[in-house]
């Protein structure tokens, strides 16, 4: 029994490894940054605003229209629950990978 | 292990949704958590299994709607991966979805196409079996076609000689197998068995009963099923 858990254990962490990457390429493929609006003489202006290194650079978008907003919030929200996979996958990683080594 | 049942919910409601649902059949592991409400709850089935869902999509296929199914399970959190022999999985850190067919002729190792759901399958052997003999059964509250149990526990006995190699997969199989006949023979339904069995073809029974006589604790089987 022990030989077939340790079997089942490989084979998830073989899985998790996989899916690990699948999110990471997932991830690249959505882009990086916030969309942010600001009001400037009462007219609202997009502008994407990403971290490099120690600074968060804004990228001036224009006026969108709503259904560049609607897109681009969409890939901010994709990107969200795929950080959370994410995350969760790394978690099981290092789980599966203790109770393979220990 | 609560939010993965919540998921296998949200996949199975979506694909009935979808009208793709009733044209397959749950196969696998997730089958014993079917078969709890086919047996009624207070029968024990619990095996180890993965995170794999698989379903089997029968042929010819005759699918009543095509649907995108990467797209539909894309907002759940799943992502596609392209498995180096061609086929397609669909990945959640809860669940894995798998799609499958029966292999035909002489088989190939080249994934099937099936536009009509937007993936790749893989074609396996013996999986026609499955596909003969469905009921249906609950599963997480959705209606879902599964192999006849009786089916499901001979299937089981008849690939895990071709798990060469893989002697935990080979045990896994034959843990469910005998869960599901203990199940059956509780239920008073040998019989069945029986029946399935002497619809098979001569050489997988024969293949069924060298597995049953090669391991001591499988031997009672031999003698219920075969009479020996």
């Amino acid at each position: 029994m022990a030989r077939v858990i340790r079997h089942v254990l490989h084979e998830e962490l073989v899985n998790s490894r996989r899916m690990q990457r699948r999110y990471a390429q997932a991830l690249r493929g959505l882009g990086r940054g916030s969309l942010v609006r600001k009001l400037i003489g009462g007219h609202p202006y997009y502008y994407l605003a990403a971290r490099e290194g120690a600074r968060v650079r804004f990228r001036y978008l224009g006026k969108l229209s709503v259904p560049e907003r609607q897109e681009r919030l969409a890939k901010h929200r994709k990107r969200g629950q795929y950080r959370r996979l994410l995350r969760e996958v790394k978690q099981q990683i290092r789980f599966l990978e203790r109770s393979l080594c220990g | 292990m609560a939010s993965q049942r919540t998921l296998c919910h949200s996949v199975l409601e979506r694909l009935a949704k979808a009208g793709v649902l009733e044209d397959l059949v749950l196969i696998g592991s997730w089958c014993l958590e079917g078969y709890k409400s086919y047996f009624g709850r207070k029968t024990p089935l619990t095996i180890l299994r993965t995170r794999d869902i698989d379903f089997l999509v029968p042929r010819p296929t005759r699918l009543r709607t095509s649907v995108d199914v990467p797209a539909l399970l894309e907002e759940l959190g799943f992502v596609t991966d392209f498995h180096r022999g061609g086929y397609i999985r669909l990945l959640h850190p809860e669940l894995i979805v798998e799609f499958l067919v029966p292999e035909r002729g002489r088989g190939t190792d080249h994934p099937v196409r099936l536009p009509q759901l937007g993936i790749n399958a893989q074609a396996l052997r013996f999986l026609n079996m499955l596909e003969e003999n469905t009921i249906t059964a609950t599963l997480e509250g959705v209606r879902v076609r599964m192999p006849h149990p009786a089916a499901f526990a001979l299937h089981k006995l008849l690939i895990a000689p071709r798990r060469q190699g893989r002697p935990s997969k080979q045990a896994k199989d034959l843990d469910a197998a005998v869960a599901v006949l203990e199940a059956l023979r509780v239920h008073g339904a040998i019989e069945l068995v029986r029946e399935h069995l002497a619809s098979m073809p001569p050489r997988w029974r024969a293949r069924i009963r060298q597995v049953l006589g090669t391991r001591q604790e499988l031997r009672e089987w031999l003698a219920l099923l075969y009479g020996s």
